[in-house]
Protein backbone atom coordinates (compact mmCIF):
# COMPACT_ATOMS: atom_id res chain seq x y z
CA UNK A 1 0.00 0.00 0.00
CA UNK A 2 2.65 2.49 0.76
CA UNK A 3 4.86 1.67 -2.58
CA UNK A 4 1.18 2.75 -4.64
CA UNK A 5 1.17 5.92 -2.55
CA UNK A 6 4.61 6.70 -2.79
CA UNK A 7 4.52 5.91 -6.65
CA UNK A 8 1.43 8.79 -6.54
CA UNK A 9 3.43 11.16 -4.64
CA UNK A 10 6.62 10.99 -6.42
CA UNK A 11 5.27 11.13 -10.17
CA UNK A 12 2.52 13.91 -9.05
CA UNK A 13 4.84 16.14 -7.47
CA UNK A 14 7.38 15.64 -10.25
CA UNK A 15 4.63 16.26 -13.11
CA UNK A 16 4.04 19.39 -10.46
CA UNK A 17 7.12 20.88 -9.89
CA UNK A 18 8.13 20.13 -14.09
CA UNK A 19 4.90 21.80 -15.18
CA UNK A 20 5.44 24.58 -13.08
CA UNK A 21 9.13 24.86 -13.74
CA UNK A 22 8.10 24.85 -17.59
CA UNK A 23 5.69 27.45 -17.03
CA UNK A 24 7.84 29.81 -15.04
CA UNK A 25 10.43 29.38 -17.83
CA UNK A 26 8.07 30.49 -20.47
CA UNK A 27 7.64 33.46 -19.00
CA UNK A 28 11.01 34.77 -17.95
CA UNK A 29 12.23 33.05 -21.56
CA UNK A 30 9.24 34.85 -23.57
CA UNK A 31 10.18 36.84 -26.99
CA UNK A 32 8.18 38.87 -28.47
CA UNK A 33 7.54 37.89 -32.23
CA UNK A 34 5.93 40.27 -34.87
CA UNK A 35 2.34 39.05 -35.25
CA UNK A 36 2.42 40.31 -39.53
CA UNK A 37 5.37 37.26 -39.65
CA UNK A 38 3.12 34.82 -38.50
CA UNK A 39 0.02 36.58 -40.39
CA UNK A 40 2.30 35.91 -43.85
CA UNK A 41 3.34 32.91 -43.13
CA UNK A 42 -0.15 31.33 -43.31
CA UNK A 43 -0.56 33.09 -46.38
CA UNK A 44 2.32 30.89 -48.11
CA UNK A 45 2.29 28.13 -49.96
CA UNK A 46 4.80 26.50 -47.23
CA UNK A 47 6.26 24.40 -50.10
CA UNK A 48 9.56 25.89 -48.75
CA UNK A 49 11.23 25.93 -52.40
CA UNK A 50 13.59 28.89 -52.21
CA UNK A 51 12.10 30.53 -55.42
CA UNK A 52 12.56 33.06 -53.05
CA UNK A 53 15.64 33.54 -52.22
CA UNK A 54 15.19 33.13 -49.18
CA UNK A 55 15.68 30.23 -46.63
CA UNK A 56 12.30 28.79 -46.77
CA UNK A 57 9.28 30.48 -46.27
CA UNK A 58 9.85 31.68 -42.72
CA UNK A 59 12.85 33.21 -43.91
CA UNK A 60 10.94 35.28 -46.47
CA UNK A 61 7.97 35.72 -44.46
CA UNK A 62 10.56 37.65 -41.73
CA UNK A 63 11.87 39.86 -44.79
CA UNK A 64 8.89 41.19 -45.77
CA UNK A 65 7.69 41.94 -42.54
CA UNK A 66 11.02 43.44 -42.26
CA UNK A 67 10.66 45.58 -45.49
CA UNK A 68 13.34 43.45 -47.12
CA UNK A 69 11.51 41.47 -49.68
CA UNK A 70 9.05 42.44 -51.84
CA UNK A 71 5.54 41.41 -50.90
CA UNK A 72 5.09 40.16 -54.34
CA UNK A 73 8.62 37.87 -53.93
CA UNK A 74 6.60 34.71 -53.48
CA UNK A 75 6.55 33.29 -57.22
CA UNK A 76 5.70 30.29 -56.15
CA UNK A 77 2.65 31.26 -54.74
CA UNK A 78 1.08 32.90 -57.57
CA UNK A 79 -1.37 35.76 -57.56
CA UNK A 80 -3.56 34.76 -54.81
CA UNK A 81 -0.67 33.98 -52.40
CA UNK A 82 0.53 37.78 -53.65
CA UNK A 83 -3.05 39.58 -52.98
CA UNK A 84 -3.03 38.01 -49.22
CA UNK A 85 0.24 39.45 -48.14
CA UNK A 86 -0.43 42.37 -49.84
CA UNK A 87 -3.30 42.92 -47.90
CA UNK A 88 -1.32 41.94 -44.76
CA UNK A 89 1.43 44.55 -45.96
CA UNK A 90 -1.18 47.03 -46.82
CA UNK A 91 0.21 47.38 -50.03
CA UNK A 92 -0.72 47.05 -53.62
CA UNK A 93 1.10 44.72 -55.53
CA UNK A 94 1.03 43.79 -59.04
CA UNK A 95 2.28 40.14 -60.09
CA UNK A 96 3.51 38.23 -63.09
CA UNK A 97 2.46 34.61 -62.72
CA UNK A 98 4.84 32.55 -65.03
CA UNK A 99 5.69 28.94 -66.19
CA UNK A 100 9.01 27.34 -66.94
CA UNK A 101 9.41 26.31 -70.84
CA UNK A 102 11.86 24.06 -71.97
CA UNK A 103 13.61 25.90 -74.90
CA UNK A 104 15.03 22.84 -76.27
CA UNK A 105 13.95 20.22 -78.64
CA UNK A 106 17.41 17.54 -78.67
CA UNK A 107 15.25 14.25 -77.94
CA UNK A 108 15.96 10.91 -78.42
CA UNK A 109 15.25 10.98 -82.21
CA UNK A 110 16.33 14.35 -82.87
CA UNK A 111 20.14 15.21 -81.23
CA UNK A 112 22.60 13.20 -82.09
CA UNK A 113 24.34 11.62 -78.59
CA UNK A 114 28.24 12.26 -78.93
CA UNK A 115 29.02 8.85 -77.51
CA UNK A 116 27.70 6.44 -74.85
CA UNK A 117 27.65 8.75 -71.09
CA UNK A 118 28.55 5.97 -68.80
CA UNK A 119 29.67 8.55 -65.53
CA UNK A 120 27.62 10.36 -62.75
CA UNK A 121 24.04 10.66 -63.67
CA UNK A 122 23.13 14.21 -63.15
CA UNK A 123 23.06 16.73 -66.07
CA UNK A 124 25.66 19.07 -64.28
CA UNK A 125 28.35 16.17 -63.99
CA UNK A 126 28.08 15.47 -67.64
CA UNK A 127 27.93 19.02 -68.98
CA UNK A 128 31.18 19.07 -66.69
CA UNK A 129 33.14 16.11 -67.98
CA UNK A 130 32.31 15.78 -71.25
CA UNK A 131 30.76 19.77 -71.88
CA UNK A 132 27.60 17.93 -73.39
CA UNK A 133 26.78 14.21 -74.12
CA UNK A 134 25.12 15.43 -77.40
CA UNK A 135 26.91 16.54 -80.71
CA UNK A 136 24.83 20.13 -79.73
CA UNK A 137 27.03 22.03 -76.91
CA UNK A 138 23.53 23.81 -75.82
CA UNK A 139 21.22 20.64 -75.90
CA UNK A 140 19.31 19.57 -73.06
CA UNK A 141 21.54 16.32 -71.23
CA UNK A 142 18.12 14.92 -70.28
CA UNK A 143 19.70 13.88 -67.04
CA UNK A 144 16.41 14.99 -65.35
CA UNK A 145 18.29 17.49 -62.86
CA UNK A 146 15.49 19.79 -63.31
CA UNK A 147 13.03 17.10 -62.41
CA UNK A 148 14.66 16.31 -59.11
CA UNK A 149 14.81 19.75 -58.12
CA UNK A 150 10.64 20.31 -58.84
CA UNK A 151 9.05 20.96 -55.65
CA UNK A 152 5.58 20.69 -57.17
CA UNK A 153 5.67 17.62 -59.19
CA UNK A 154 5.50 19.77 -62.29
CA UNK A 155 8.42 18.30 -64.00
CA UNK A 156 8.29 14.68 -65.58
CA UNK A 157 11.06 13.10 -67.60
CA UNK A 158 9.63 11.77 -71.39
CA UNK A 159 10.09 8.54 -73.18
CA UNK A 160 11.72 10.92 -75.78
CA UNK A 161 14.26 11.82 -72.89
CA UNK A 162 13.04 15.45 -72.28
CA UNK A 163 12.04 16.61 -69.03
CA UNK A 164 8.09 17.79 -70.03
CA UNK A 165 6.60 20.68 -67.79
CA UNK A 166 3.11 20.49 -66.57
CA UNK A 167 1.83 24.01 -66.95
CA UNK A 168 -1.25 23.31 -64.70
CA UNK A 169 1.19 22.78 -61.88
CA UNK A 170 4.30 24.87 -62.31
CA UNK A 171 4.27 27.31 -60.07
CA UNK A 172 7.32 29.23 -61.87
CA UNK A 173 9.28 29.56 -58.93
CA UNK A 174 12.45 29.18 -60.96
CA UNK A 175 13.94 26.36 -58.98
CA UNK A 176 14.43 23.82 -62.44
CA UNK A 177 15.79 27.45 -64.18
CA UNK A 178 18.42 27.98 -61.46
CA UNK A 179 19.36 24.47 -61.84
CA UNK A 180 19.74 23.89 -65.37
CA UNK A 181 23.52 23.83 -66.55
CA UNK A 182 22.49 24.59 -70.14
CA UNK A 183 19.46 27.48 -69.30
CA UNK A 184 17.77 25.91 -71.29
CA UNK A 185 14.44 26.31 -69.01
CA UNK A 186 13.18 29.97 -69.13
CA UNK A 187 10.34 31.55 -67.46
CA UNK A 188 7.12 32.31 -69.73
CA UNK A 189 4.72 34.67 -68.64
CA UNK A 190 1.04 33.01 -68.74
CA UNK A 191 -0.64 35.97 -70.20
CA UNK A 192 1.55 36.06 -72.92
CA UNK A 193 0.51 34.65 -76.30
CA UNK A 194 2.50 33.84 -79.49
CA UNK A 195 5.31 31.99 -81.11
CA UNK A 196 8.27 30.45 -79.16
CA UNK A 197 11.53 29.24 -80.29
CA UNK A 198 12.60 25.66 -79.07
CA UNK A 199 16.16 26.01 -79.29
CA UNK A 200 19.09 27.37 -77.70
CA UNK A 201 22.44 26.73 -80.13
CA UNK A 202 24.83 29.58 -80.24
CA UNK A 203 26.65 28.00 -83.38
CA UNK A 204 26.39 30.16 -86.53
CA UNK A 205 27.62 26.66 -88.54
CA UNK A 206 24.75 25.46 -90.61
CA UNK A 207 26.14 22.36 -91.56
CA UNK A 208 27.78 21.82 -88.13
CA UNK A 209 24.19 22.05 -86.36
CA UNK A 210 22.29 19.75 -88.82
CA UNK A 211 24.69 17.34 -87.90
CA UNK A 212 23.87 17.46 -84.45
CA UNK A 213 20.09 18.05 -84.29
CA UNK A 214 17.36 17.62 -86.87
CA UNK A 215 15.32 20.37 -85.24
CA UNK A 216 17.94 22.94 -84.90
CA UNK A 217 17.93 26.72 -85.63
CA UNK A 218 20.04 27.05 -88.57
CA UNK A 219 19.77 31.04 -88.33
CA UNK A 220 18.09 31.66 -92.07
CA UNK A 221 16.09 34.41 -90.91
CA UNK A 222 13.06 33.46 -92.74
CA UNK A 223 11.31 33.82 -89.28
CA UNK A 224 12.27 37.43 -89.41
CA UNK A 225 11.12 38.27 -92.92
CA UNK A 226 7.98 36.43 -92.64
CA UNK A 227 6.59 38.38 -89.85
CA UNK A 228 4.64 40.77 -90.16
CA UNK A 229 3.95 42.93 -87.03
CA UNK A 230 7.87 43.11 -86.86
CA UNK A 231 7.61 40.88 -83.53
CA UNK A 232 10.64 38.29 -84.18
CA UNK A 233 14.10 39.23 -84.23
CA UNK A 234 17.08 37.30 -84.17
CA UNK A 235 19.38 38.47 -80.82
CA UNK A 236 22.24 36.53 -80.93
CA UNK A 237 21.01 33.72 -83.13
CA UNK A 238 18.23 32.66 -81.51
CA UNK A 239 14.96 33.98 -82.53
CA UNK A 240 13.03 36.11 -79.72
CA UNK A 241 9.58 37.30 -79.80
CA UNK A 242 8.48 40.62 -78.98
CA UNK A 243 4.59 39.89 -77.27
CA UNK A 244 3.69 42.98 -77.47
CA UNK A 245 4.01 43.08 -80.67
CA UNK A 246 3.24 38.95 -81.95
CA UNK A 247 -0.35 38.23 -82.62
CA UNK A 248 0.04 34.61 -83.23
CA UNK A 249 -0.63 34.81 -86.76
CA UNK A 250 1.38 31.72 -86.98
CA UNK A 251 3.43 32.94 -90.32
CA UNK A 252 7.19 32.45 -88.87
CA UNK A 253 5.82 28.97 -87.34
CA UNK A 254 5.40 28.24 -91.61
CA UNK A 255 8.43 29.93 -92.73
CA UNK A 256 10.94 28.33 -89.85
CA UNK A 257 12.64 25.01 -92.42
CA UNK A 258 13.85 22.94 -88.89
CA UNK A 259 10.21 23.19 -86.94
CA UNK A 260 11.97 25.34 -84.22
CA UNK A 261 9.02 27.63 -83.56
CA UNK A 262 5.40 27.06 -82.46
CA UNK A 263 3.10 28.80 -81.10
CA UNK A 264 1.64 28.72 -77.56
CA UNK B 1 41.60 8.31 -14.65
CA UNK B 2 42.50 4.96 -16.22
CA UNK B 3 39.09 4.08 -15.92
CA UNK B 4 37.18 6.67 -17.11
CA UNK B 5 38.88 6.32 -20.75
CA UNK B 6 38.21 3.30 -20.19
CA UNK B 7 34.53 4.03 -20.14
CA UNK B 8 34.90 6.68 -22.41
CA UNK B 9 36.64 4.45 -24.94
CA UNK B 10 34.13 1.64 -24.44
CA UNK B 11 31.08 3.83 -24.73
CA UNK B 12 32.36 5.57 -27.93
CA UNK B 13 33.34 2.77 -29.85
CA UNK B 14 33.12 -0.90 -28.41
CA UNK B 15 29.36 -0.13 -27.35
CA UNK B 16 28.41 2.27 -29.96
CA UNK B 17 25.02 3.45 -29.08
CA UNK B 18 24.03 3.29 -33.02
CA UNK B 19 25.91 0.45 -34.54
CA UNK B 20 26.41 -1.81 -32.26
CA UNK B 21 23.68 -0.99 -29.75
CA UNK B 22 21.15 -0.19 -32.72
CA UNK B 23 19.51 2.82 -30.61
CA UNK B 24 18.62 6.43 -32.22
CA UNK B 25 18.42 4.46 -35.69
CA UNK B 26 15.43 7.44 -36.97
CA UNK B 27 17.76 10.19 -36.79
CA UNK B 28 20.44 8.00 -38.24
CA UNK B 29 18.43 7.54 -41.39
CA UNK B 30 16.29 10.67 -41.58
CA UNK B 31 19.05 13.63 -40.26
CA UNK B 32 21.70 12.25 -42.47
CA UNK B 33 21.34 13.88 -45.90
CA UNK B 34 23.71 16.26 -45.62
CA UNK B 35 26.82 16.30 -43.09
CA UNK B 36 26.10 19.70 -41.69
CA UNK B 37 22.61 18.76 -41.14
CA UNK B 38 24.01 15.38 -39.44
CA UNK B 39 26.09 17.41 -37.07
CA UNK B 40 23.87 19.45 -36.27
CA UNK B 41 21.88 17.24 -35.20
CA UNK B 42 24.70 14.86 -33.36
CA UNK B 43 25.76 17.82 -31.33
CA UNK B 44 22.50 18.82 -30.27
CA UNK B 45 21.92 14.96 -29.17
CA UNK B 46 25.17 15.35 -27.47
CA UNK B 47 24.04 18.03 -25.25
CA UNK B 48 20.45 16.66 -24.46
CA UNK B 49 22.29 13.26 -23.50
CA UNK B 50 24.86 14.71 -21.06
CA UNK B 51 22.20 16.60 -19.87
CA UNK B 52 19.99 14.26 -19.42
CA UNK B 53 22.08 12.04 -17.19
CA UNK B 54 23.24 14.89 -15.01
CA UNK B 55 19.93 15.21 -13.93
CA UNK B 56 18.18 11.75 -14.04
CA UNK B 57 21.42 10.15 -11.97
CA UNK B 58 20.76 12.18 -8.82
CA UNK B 59 17.01 11.86 -9.39
CA UNK B 60 17.31 8.03 -9.62
CA UNK B 61 19.83 7.80 -6.69
CA UNK B 62 18.48 9.96 -4.13
CA UNK B 63 14.84 10.00 -4.53
CA UNK B 64 13.75 6.85 -6.56
CA UNK B 65 15.97 4.25 -4.51
CA UNK B 66 15.57 5.47 -1.10
CA UNK B 67 11.82 4.85 -1.43
CA UNK B 68 12.29 1.70 -3.41
CA UNK B 69 10.59 3.04 -6.67
CA UNK B 70 13.21 1.97 -9.21
CA UNK B 71 10.14 0.44 -11.29
CA UNK B 72 9.41 4.06 -12.07
CA UNK B 73 12.81 4.69 -13.48
CA UNK B 74 11.70 5.02 -17.44
CA UNK B 75 8.29 6.95 -16.64
CA UNK B 76 10.23 9.46 -14.48
CA UNK B 77 13.13 9.58 -16.94
CA UNK B 78 10.92 9.73 -19.92
CA UNK B 79 9.05 13.00 -17.92
CA UNK B 80 12.11 14.59 -17.02
CA UNK B 81 14.45 14.38 -20.23
CA UNK B 82 10.96 15.36 -22.36
CA UNK B 83 10.58 19.04 -19.75
CA UNK B 84 14.25 19.51 -19.86
CA UNK B 85 14.42 19.81 -23.46
CA UNK B 86 11.55 21.84 -23.60
CA UNK B 87 13.54 24.12 -21.42
CA UNK B 88 16.27 24.07 -23.34
CA UNK B 89 14.77 25.67 -26.41
CA UNK B 90 13.11 28.08 -24.26
CA UNK B 91 16.61 29.25 -23.19
CA UNK B 92 17.96 28.81 -26.51
CA UNK B 93 15.14 30.69 -28.23
CA UNK B 94 15.65 33.69 -25.84
CA UNK B 95 19.65 33.82 -25.34
CA UNK B 96 21.09 32.04 -28.32
CA UNK B 97 18.30 32.81 -31.17
CA UNK B 98 21.14 31.83 -33.96
CA UNK B 99 21.43 28.47 -32.65
CA UNK B 100 18.05 28.31 -32.19
CA UNK B 101 17.24 28.64 -35.68
CA UNK B 102 19.92 25.91 -36.41
CA UNK B 103 19.45 23.40 -33.40
CA UNK B 104 16.12 24.26 -32.49
CA UNK B 105 14.02 21.93 -34.89
CA UNK B 106 16.09 19.12 -33.84
CA UNK B 107 15.36 19.63 -30.50
CA UNK B 108 12.06 18.82 -30.43
CA UNK B 109 12.95 15.50 -32.21
CA UNK B 110 15.34 14.53 -29.59
CA UNK B 111 12.92 14.68 -26.78
CA UNK B 112 11.63 11.31 -27.66
CA UNK B 113 15.20 9.52 -28.86
CA UNK B 114 15.67 6.42 -27.64
CA UNK B 115 19.64 6.70 -27.80
CA UNK B 116 19.24 9.51 -24.88
CA UNK B 117 16.43 7.50 -22.60
CA UNK B 118 19.14 4.20 -23.00
CA UNK B 119 21.96 5.95 -21.75
CA UNK B 120 20.48 7.21 -18.73
CA UNK B 121 19.24 3.65 -18.37
CA UNK B 122 22.90 2.23 -18.75
CA UNK B 123 24.15 4.38 -16.74
CA UNK B 124 21.99 3.14 -13.73
CA UNK B 125 21.87 -0.54 -14.76
CA UNK B 126 26.27 -0.56 -15.00
CA UNK B 127 25.84 0.90 -11.10
CA UNK B 128 28.08 3.84 -12.40
CA UNK B 129 28.98 6.85 -9.83
CA UNK B 130 28.21 9.87 -11.15
CA UNK B 131 31.22 10.97 -12.69
CA UNK B 132 31.21 7.39 -15.05
CA UNK B 133 28.09 8.21 -15.78
CA UNK B 134 28.94 11.48 -17.20
CA UNK B 135 31.91 10.08 -18.69
CA UNK B 136 29.73 7.21 -20.13
CA UNK B 137 27.22 9.77 -21.55
CA UNK B 138 29.98 11.59 -23.26
CA UNK B 139 31.43 8.69 -24.65
CA UNK B 140 27.93 7.81 -26.17
CA UNK B 141 26.63 11.10 -27.23
CA UNK B 142 30.98 11.08 -29.45
CA UNK B 143 29.79 7.40 -30.90
CA UNK B 144 26.45 9.24 -31.86
CA UNK B 145 28.10 12.13 -33.67
CA UNK B 146 30.39 9.76 -35.34
CA UNK B 147 28.30 7.51 -36.53
CA UNK B 148 25.82 10.46 -37.81
CA UNK B 149 28.53 12.06 -39.85
CA UNK B 150 30.28 8.54 -40.77
CA UNK B 151 26.79 8.12 -42.80
CA UNK B 152 26.25 11.20 -43.64
CA UNK B 153 29.48 10.94 -45.84
CA UNK B 154 28.44 7.69 -47.15
CA UNK B 155 25.28 9.02 -48.13
CA UNK B 156 26.99 11.73 -50.62
CA UNK B 157 28.80 8.92 -52.14
CA UNK B 158 25.65 6.61 -52.30
CA UNK B 159 24.38 9.61 -53.67
CA UNK B 160 26.10 9.59 -57.16
CA UNK B 161 26.90 5.82 -56.99
CA UNK B 162 24.69 3.47 -59.58
CA UNK B 163 22.11 1.65 -57.23
CA UNK B 164 20.02 -0.99 -57.95
CA UNK B 165 16.34 -0.11 -58.34
CA UNK B 166 15.44 -2.59 -55.87
CA UNK B 167 17.31 -1.25 -52.68
CA UNK B 168 17.12 2.18 -53.99
CA UNK B 169 16.34 4.68 -51.35
CA UNK B 170 16.22 3.60 -47.52
CA UNK B 171 17.41 0.05 -47.84
CA UNK B 172 20.61 0.55 -49.87
CA UNK B 173 21.12 2.33 -46.47
CA UNK B 174 20.55 0.11 -43.83
CA UNK B 175 23.14 -2.25 -46.19
CA UNK B 176 26.22 0.34 -45.77
CA UNK B 177 24.69 0.74 -41.97
CA UNK B 178 24.96 -3.06 -41.66
CA UNK B 179 28.38 -2.70 -43.14
CA UNK B 180 29.38 -0.12 -41.23
CA UNK B 181 28.23 -1.81 -38.29
CA UNK B 182 30.67 -4.84 -38.90
CA UNK B 183 33.35 -2.44 -38.90
CA UNK B 184 32.53 -1.16 -35.60
CA UNK B 185 32.52 -5.24 -34.23
CA UNK B 186 36.23 -5.25 -34.82
CA UNK B 187 36.50 -2.38 -31.84
CA UNK B 188 35.20 -5.49 -29.65
CA UNK B 189 38.42 -6.67 -28.83
CA UNK B 190 40.11 -2.99 -28.25
CA UNK B 191 39.81 -3.31 -24.26
CA UNK B 192 39.97 -6.22 -22.19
Amino acid sequence: MTVILYTLAVSASLALILGFLLGFFKKIFFVETDPTVAKIRESLPGANCGGCGYPGCDGFAQAVAAGEAPATGCTAGGRETAEKVCAVMGVAGNIVETVAVLACQGSKDHAVPKGFYSGVQTCRAAKLSTNSIKMCAWACQGLGDCVAVCRFDALHMGDDGLPHVDEEKCTGCGMCITECPQNLLVHFNKTDKGAFARCNNRNPNKPQILKGCKVGCIKCGKCEKACQVDAIHLVNGIPVVDYEKCNSCGDCVAACPTNVLYLR
Amino acid sequence: MNEYVKIFLSSMLIDNVVFIQFLALCPFIGMTTDVQKANGMGVATSFVMVLATAVTYPLYNFILLPLGLEFLQTLTFILVIASLVQLVEFYLKKSAPALYSSMGVYLALITTNCAILAVTLNCISKSYSFTESIVYSLGSAAGFIIAMVLMAGIRDRIRLAKIPAFVKGTPVLFVAAGLLSMAFAGFSGLIK
